[in-house]
C-alpha cells in the first residue's frame, strides 16, 4: 500500500511557540530554504505518523493575511492556491484575544483548521482558565490544549487534523471577510465567554525581572552587564578552544608534506585544507557559542527588551529597535548577521541594516584588534577602535537613512513574557545558522584560498604589493607588504594577522610595526571590505549591484578614514 | 475635543480608549491587525526614556509601539 501523503501548515502570529512545535514534529528532517524568488525563509519538514507521510510547512509569523508585507502575501497565496489538507493554527493561550484576530482571518479562507492552544502552563500560572470545549463550539473547529515545550498536545493535534481529513467534515461557514472591527468584537466576545480569571494576579518573579530590565535607568546598566558578560564568555571560551584546535592541527602541514612532497600541487592542495581548517577554527570556538548564547537570550525573551531599550537609538540611524539584533549578530560573524536582516519589515530597512552589519567588527576582526593593538599598543586603544567602529556605524547609518528614498517604519513588536528557554530550540537554531554559514562561506573561502595561493606561487604578490604601495605606503603610512595582507584579508579578515606573522617571520609585531601603523592597520582591516563570504551573502540577499556598491564604498571610505587617522595618530605618538 | 490626547501623553498605568488613528491607510490597517481600532481600550504600561517606544496592554497582549506611531493614536482617558 502506498503511503498516504498529507500537506499541512503551521500558522500563527509571532512568539507563539511555532518553531518549538515545528522542531518537535520534524526534528532534523527539515529543510530551510527560500520562497522562490523571495528572500523570505521557508521552513519545511517531513514526518511519518500513523501510516501518513506528512509534509509540514512552517509559515512565517504574521499578524494578518493581508498585503502589508511580503510574508503576508506569500502566506495568503500559499494557503489559497496550494493543496492544504489541514492547518494547525497555533495560538498563545495567555494572549488569546489578539491571537484569535488572526484565527478569524484564517477561518475565512475556508480550509480545515485545528486550533492548538499553546502555553497552557503559562496561562494557568497567570490565573487564566480557558474552557476549551466552549471555544471549540464557538469557533466550530477542534481545539487542543498544548504545552509545546513539554511536548504535550502535539500528537493530539495531529490526530484531530487527520480526523478532519478522514471525515471530510465541512469547514465552518464563517462569514467571509469580516471587517477588522467585526473581528475585534467577535474575538473579544469569544474571550469573554471562554476565559475565566480564577485567581488575582500576583507579581511573579518574571514580572519583577521585567520591571528591572525595562527600567528607565536600571535597564541600561543591566543590559550592558548582560551583553558584556556574553561577549567575555565567548572570547574566553573561544580563545581557549581555538588555541586547543591550533595545537591539534599544528603538525598537519608537515604531515601533508611528508605524504605529498613539496610541489605546486601539494601547496595548492594544502591551501585548500588550510582554508577549511581556519574556517572551523572560527566556527567552532566563536560562532557556535555566540549563537547559543544569543538564541538563549532570544528564547528567554530578553532580546525584545533590548529592542525596546534601544529603539530610540536605532531610530537615529533610520531603522527601528529590531535592527539591534542583526547588528549584535555581526559581532560574531557578518554572514548570519546579514541573513538575519530579514526580520526587518521593509526592503529599505533590510538594506540599511545589512550595510551596517558589514561594518560591525566580527570575531575575525576582533582577533586582529586584540592580537595587534590590544597586545602591543594597549587595551584602551583596542576598545577605542570598537568605539570608533560604533561611531562610524552611527554616522553612516544616518547618512544612509537620509539619502535612501522612503521613510523609516516604526517599531511594532509584541513584548513576550519571560519564559524558561527551550534548549532544543536554541540548539537547532544554532545548528541551522551554522549550516548556512558553512554552506555559503565554505566553498568560497576554500576556492579563493587556492586562487590566492596560486598567485602567491606564481610570484605575483610582490608586484601587487608594489602596485598598491602609493595607497598603502604613501597615503596610509604602512609597510609595502600590507598590500599583500589586504588581498589575503578578503578571504578571511584574520589572515591579515596570520600572514603578517608569516611574511615577517615573527609574531612580535612590535619589531616591525610602530603603534601608529598597528592602529591604522587594524582600523583598515575593520572597514576596508566585507570578507568574501559576507560579500556572497550580500549578493544573495540584495543583488550584485548593491553588494558591489557596498564593497566599493567601503574600500574608498576605509582608505580615506585610514589616511586621516594615520596623520592624526602620527601627532599623538 | 478637549479630552482627546495623543497616546504618548498618557502616564504609565493610565487607561484610555482609542478615538482616532491619525495615520494613512497602511498604518490604520497594520494597527487594526493587532486589534487596535476605534473604541479599543488600552493601558500604558511603560514608556522608554528619551523619546523611546511605548509599551501598552491591549486585549491581554503587550505591544511595543515606536513613539512616532504611538503619537498617531489619539485617545480619551477613562
Amino acid at each position: 500500500m502506498p503511503e498516504k501523503k498529507l500537506n499541512i501548515i503551521l500558522a500563527g502570529i509571532a512568539n507563539v511557540g511555532k518553531s518549538v512545535i515545528f522542531n518537535h514534529l520534524t526534528g532534523l528532517h527539515q529543510h530551510i530554504g527560500n520562497w522562490p524568488g523571495k528572500t523570505i525563509e521557508k521552513a519545511e519538514g517531513t514526518l511519518h505518523y500513523k501510516g501518513y507521510t506528512i509534509d509540514v510547512l512552517d509559515l512565517p509569523g504574521i499578524y494578518s493575511l493581508g498585503t502589508y508585507s511580503i510574508e503576508e502575501e506569500i502566506s495568503r497565496e500559499y494557503i489559497t492556491k496550494e493543496k492544504v489538507d489541514f492547518i494547525i493554527n497555533i495560538v498563545d493561550s495567555t494572549r488569546l484575544e489578539t491571537n484569535l484576530l488572526f484565527t478569524l482571518q484564517l477561518l475565512a479562507l475556508q480550509k480545515p483548521v485545528v486550533l492548538a492552544l499553546n502555553m497552557m502552563d503559562l496561562s494557568r500560572k497567570k490565573g487564566l482558565s480557558i474552557d476549551c470545549q466552549k471555544l471549540q463550539e464557538l469557533l466550530g473547529i477542534p481545539v487542543v490544549p498544548m504545552i509545546a515545550t513539554e511536548g504535550k498536545g502535539i500528537t493530539e493535534v495531529l490526530n484531530e487534523g487527520i480526523e478532519l481529513v478522514k471525515t471530510q467534515k465541512p469547514v465552518p461557514k464563517v462569514q467571509k471577510e469580516l471587517t477588522a472591527k467585526e473581528r475585534a468584537d467577535l474575538s473579544h466576545q469569544i474571550c469573554r465567554e471562554v476565559i475565566k480569571v480564577t485567581k488575582p494576579k500576583k507579581i511573579s518573579w518574571s514580572e519583577k525581572f521585567d520591571n528591572l530590565t525595562c527600567h528607565k535607568i536600571w535597564g541600561y546598566p543591566v543590559m550592558i552587564v548582560i551583553l558584556v558578560a556574553m561577549v567575555l564568555t565567548i572570547f574566553k571560551f573561544g580563545n581557549w578552544f581555538s588555541s586547543l584546535l591550533e595545537k591539534i592541527t599544528s603538525g598537519w602541514q608537515i604531515g601533508w608534506e611528508n605524504i605529498f612532497g613539496i610541489s605546486i600541487w601539494a601547496s595548492l592542495g594544502w591551501s585548500a585544507i588550510e582554508s577549511a581548517i581556519a574556517l572551523i577554527q572560527i566556527a567552532l570556538p566563536y560562532i557556535i557559542p555566540f549563537y547559543l548564547l544569543l538564541f538563549l537570550l532570544e528564547d528567554w525573551g530578553y532580546l525584545a527588551r533590548v529592542a525596546f531599550l534601544l529603539d530610540n537609538l536605532m531610530h537615529r540611524i533610520g531603522v527601528h529597535g529590531k535592527a539591534c539584533i542583526p547588528l549584535m549578530l555581526g559581532f560574531g560573524c557578518n554572514v548570519p548577521a546579514c541573513l538575519s536582516c530579514r526580520i526587518m519589515e521593509t526592503q529599505r530597512e533590510r538594506f540599511i541594516t545589512g550595510f551596517l552589519t558589514t561594518l560591525v567588527p566580527c570575531s575575525a576582526v576582533t582577533v586582529i584588534i586584540m592580537g595587534l593593538v590590544g597586545k602591543f599598543v594597549g587595551i584602551s586603544w583596542a576598545f577605542g577602535l570598537y568605539l570608533f567602529a560604533i561611531l562610524i556605524i552611527f554616522g553612516l547609518g544616518k547618512l544612509a537613512s537620509k539619502t535612501l528614498p522612503g521613510e523609516a517604519t516604526e517599531l511594532i513588536m509584541e513584548m513576550p513574557d519571560y519564559k524558561q528557554p527551550n534548549l532544543k530550540t536554541i540548539v537547532l537554531q544554532t545548528w541551522f545558522r551554522l549550516k548556512d554559514f558553512l554552506y555559503i562561506a565554505g566553498p568560497l573561502v576554500i576556492i579563493s584560498g587556492v586562487i590566492i595561493e596560486g598567485i602567491h606561487l606564481a610570484g605575483w604578490l610582490p608586484a601587487i604589493a608594489n602596485f598598491l604601495s602609493p595607497i598603502t605606503v604613501k597615503w596610509l603610512g604602512l609597510p609595502t607588504i600590507t598590500g599583500i595582507l589586504l588581498i589575503f584579508g578578503i578571504l578571511r579578515k584574520e589572515l591579515i594577522l596570520v600572514m603578517l606573522a608569516t611574511l615577517l617571520g615573527t609574531a612580535n609585531f612590535a619589531q616591525v610595526l610602530n603603534p601608529v601603523q598597528m592602529i591604522t592597520l587594524a582600523l583598515i582591516s575593520m572597514l576596508y571590505i566585507p570578507c568574501i563570504a559576507t560579500l556572497a551573502t550580500l549578493w544573495r540577499e540584495f543583488g550584485w549591484r548593491k553588494a558591489f556598491g557596498i564593497t566599493g564604498f567601503e574600500i574608498v571610505f576605509a582608505i580615506l578614514i585610514g589616511g586621516i587617522a594615520f596623520r592624526i595618530l602620527a601627532r599623538l605618538f | 475635543m478637549i479630552n482627546e490626547l495623543n497616546l504618548i501623553k498618557l502616564k504609565e498605568g493610565e487607561v484610555a480608549e482609542i478615538i482616532t488613528i491619525a495615520g494613512g491607510q497602511m498604518t490604520t490597517k497594520r494597527l487594526a491587525d493587532l486589534g487596535l481600532i476605534l473604541g479599543t481600550k488600552i493601558k500604558v504600561l511603560r514608556k522608554a526614556p528619551l523619546w523611546g517606544p511605548v509599551e501598552i496592554e491591549v486585549r491581554g497582549s503587550r505591544l511595543v509601539l515606536g513613539r512616532g506611531l504611538a503619537s498617531k493614536i489619539l485617545v480619551k482617558p477613562i
